[in-house]
């Protein structure tokens, strides 16, 4: 099992989001996050999908993808020829002032902001990869997530040209 | 492109008569009142009025796979698309080009559970190839034009296009018959010539070569290629139930339909072969056994498929040529011609030879030892019917009967619903089939569990005098689970068997249909006359065995190269 980013240019119609996560259910596959959102071509939406699965049913997925007749273009996004980043939300707990502290010192190492902070809470956000962000929410569950929110990873191609 | 002023349900029709439509099966409802105002005065479209929304989408879909050119079906809201759904789901799974059109509320109330709501494009959008709801009466050019491009191109499918009323009723300026399509939608048609290059590579070495024909050689209309190949390389052809009439199932090279209820030495070629050339085919489970790695094991396997996603989905196959059959074939045929001579007189020839012999002598003596009444009967009808002869079936022991004993000739006569295997299919596509070649004689080979599933449709038959015959194998039982239940279940007949009712002649001739019993094998041929004769649509109620049994047979989750029930077979 490898995780796999599939990043795709569909057809800006209601009823696309629920066709693709349709051709997902049907076909058994699980996907692990989705994101979508306007893209740089009028009446096109890009997709980025990360789905947990094998080779080959990366291939199937592919292929299915490129059937819909709403799919303008599929690209498989390999891991080390791609900038991949997920954005993260999350409320911590703070008791002390102590705590406070260390929170704060510990986002400030990782690159998260603090947008928000209250007596007993810090709100922070994290533009990161999402192994790095995987860590850095392992680090804060020390001191209490209160609430975590992501968005689900987007990526994109390094280099010039990366849509082949 | 003409620019014009229209209402929409006036757009769909001019847009239907464009696209060559001349017959669509439905039923109208609230949603639909303006369409049908507008076909009320359209002579260009026959409109058949079905008796279930089931049957128009078989209908729609029997008159494609007869004449190749896209069918259409028409539901109102609700409902009536609801009831679309079995009917769509089967043309799809069989690849067969269907425009389905839906009645829907109102755009404005869409969402509120309004009276006949049901949301069609969420349901339909897993069983078709694409779905429309359209929104604005000025789309409907466009979608309705890009509905029979998609339907009819590529691997072949259903489209569906939901209409709410207010875009039906609403008027707009439009631009007809625009030729503009998808960004999304391009078919891979022409194949790739490094890999025919490859594939006559192989074949001009192979020793044991065999062509494996599904429904894609039909759906192509590539039989001709097909027979031209398999005469020169002196390759043997099996085909898949949905590749039946592909080759003329009586050229000394055909063995017949393989898989789990296929002829024995079909199987056998699959087993003995060193390449397999697999044509439009998906290899189903029905054809392949359940122990892949008994399929095929010393051949290279080659799969020529238009739908790029079949590649390597079912098995793993050696080499994948995606495109056209009919396009690949002469490409193959082309090459290997410039590379060597006709093959004659191999040893593998003179195998098959032997291997025909012994599937035809197992389809042609009825007088054979361990001959049922249904085995009887079923080649009866396939000697008494012409190589143009249409026949449709139902789904279970008479659909089998009729793959294994029916002698094929031609594409398109043989119509069954292969993938979704539906029940109830048989009739309505019969219609379909009969309406679409309204000079050839139509059969359905059904049994009585399948017939009382669609039967109400004797009223559009009888109405709109379609004069199909429906030969019912009739045993009192749904036969192929009964089967099932004697063979794999220790004889317990778990709610398989149907009771005493109906009278099939009663029942048919209330509708006015012709009908008769045939008791006895014997009677069949006298009481075919007469349904044919009788000019009207017919109904032959036929006696078979409750224990007649579909053999031989894979047993479910076996191999292709273990079949039981061979004993019935002729052994070389």
């Amino acid at each position: 099992m490898q995780t796999h980013i599939i990043s795709l240019l569909v057809e800006d119609n209601p009823g696309v989001l629920t066709r693709m996560s349709g051709m997902f259910t049907m076909r058994g596959i699980n996907i692990t996050s989705l994101t979508v959102s306007p893209c740089e071509k009028e009446g096109l939406s890009r997709m980025t999908v990360a789905i947990e699965g094998s080779e080959s049913e990366l291939e199937m997925v592919r292929k299915q993808l490129s059937n819909l007749i709403e799919v303008v273009k599929v690209v498989d996004l390999k891991e080390s020829e791609a900038i991949i980043r997920d954005l993260c939300l999350l409320k911590v707990h703070v008791k002390d002032p102590e705590a406070r502290s260390e929170v704060m010192q510990l986002a400030e190492s990782y690159g998260a902001k603090i947008l928000d902070a209250a007596l007993d809470s810090v709100t922070l956000e994290l533009t990161e990869e999402p192994k790095k962000i995987d860590r850095f929410v392992d680090l804060m569950r020390h001191f209490g997530v209160k609430q975590l929110f992501r968005t689900g990873v987007t990526a994109i191609g390094i280099g010039a040209g990366v849509e082949r | 492109m003409t620019r014009e002023k229209l209402s929409g349900a006036e757009i769909v029709v001019e847009e239907l008569k464009d696209e060559g439509v001349e017959v669509a099966f439905g039923i109208p409802g609230g949603a639909l009142l303006d369409l049908y105002d507008v076909l009320y005065k359209e002579e260009a479209i026959r409109h058949i009025l079905m008796r279930h929304e089931q049957c128009a989408a078989h209908a729609a879909d029997g008159y494609a796979r007869v004449l190749g050119k896209t069918g259409v079906c028409i539901a109102t809201s609700g409902p009536g698309a609801t009831n679309l759904v079995t009917g769509l789901a089967n043309a799809n799974m069989d690849s067969s080009p269907v425009v389905a059109l839906t009645g829907q509320v109102p755009t404005s109330v869409i969402g509120t559970n309004a009276f006949q709501e049901a949301s069609t494009f969420t349901i339909t959008m897993p069983i078709t190839k694409h779905n429309f709801l359209v929104k604005r009466t000025s789309d409907l050019p466009k979608i309705i034009h890009n509905a029979f491009y998609i339907a009819n191109t590529g691997r072949k499918g259903v489209v569906l296009v939901d209409l709410p009323t207010d875009i039906l009723a609403g008027v707009a300026e439009v631009d007809l018959h625009p030729k503009e399509t998808f960004a999304g939608y391009k078919p891979n048609i022409k194949p790739n010539q490094v890999q025919i290059k490859r594939v006559v590579e192989i074949l001009a070495n192979a020793e044991r070569p065999l062509i494996l024909a599904g429904g894609g050689v039909i759906s192509a209309d590539a039989a001709v290629e097909l027979r031209h190949l398999a005469d020169f390389l002196g390759a043997p052809v099996v085909t898949t139930l949905m590749g039946k009439g592909a080759i003329p199932e009586n050229h000394p090279f055909c063995l017949g339909m393989a898989g789990m209820h296929g002829q024995l030495y079909a199987n056998r070629a699959i087993n003995e072969c060193d390449a397999l050339l697999a044509l439009g085919t998906r290899f189903s489970d029905r054809t392949t056994g359940w122990q892949l790695d008994q399929f095929a094991p010393d051949a290279t396997i080659i799969h020529v498929d238009i739908d790029t996603a079949e590649i390597n989905k079912n098995m793993q196959v050696d080499i994948p040529i995606v495109g056209d059959v009919k396009l690949a074939l002469s490409g193959i045929l082309k090459l290997l011609e410039k590379k060597r001579e006709k093959k004659t007189g191999s040893e593998w020839e003179k195998r098959i030879k032997k291997m025909h012999e012994a599937c035809d002598s197992c389809v042609e003596d009825i007088s054979r030892e361990g001959a049922s009444v249904s085995d009887i009967l079923i080649k009866e009808i396939s000697k008494l019917l012409d190589d143009d002869a249409i026949v449709t079936t139902e789904v279970g022991q008479c659909q089998m009967f009729a793959a294994y004993y029916y002698m094929t000739k031609k594409p398109r006569t043989f119509i069954s619903s292969g993938g979704l295997g539906t029940m109830g299919f048989g009739f309505p596509a019969a219609i379909g089939a009969k309406v679409a070649a309204p000079d050839k004689k139509v059969v359905d080979i059904a049994g009585d569990g399948s017939f009382l599933m669609t039967c109400q449709d004797m009223a559009t038959c009888v109405e709109n005098d379609i004069p199909v015959v429906v030969c019912i194998f009739d045993n009192r039982y749904l036969g192929m689970i009964r089967q099932f239940q004697e063979l794999f279940f220790d004889k317990k007949y778990s709610q398989s068997g149907l009771g005493i009712t109906p009278d099939f002649v009663k029942l048919a001739e209330s509708f006015g249909c012709y009908a008769e019993r045939v008791e006895k094998p014997e009677e069949l041929k006298d009481a075919l006359n007469n349904a044919f004769e009788s000019g009207k649509p017919a109904v032959l109620d036929m006696i078979v065995g409750k224990e007649d049994k579909v053999l031989p047979m894979i047993p479910p989750g076996g191999s292709i190269t273990r079949m039981i029930g061979t004993e019935r077979c002729k052994h070389i």
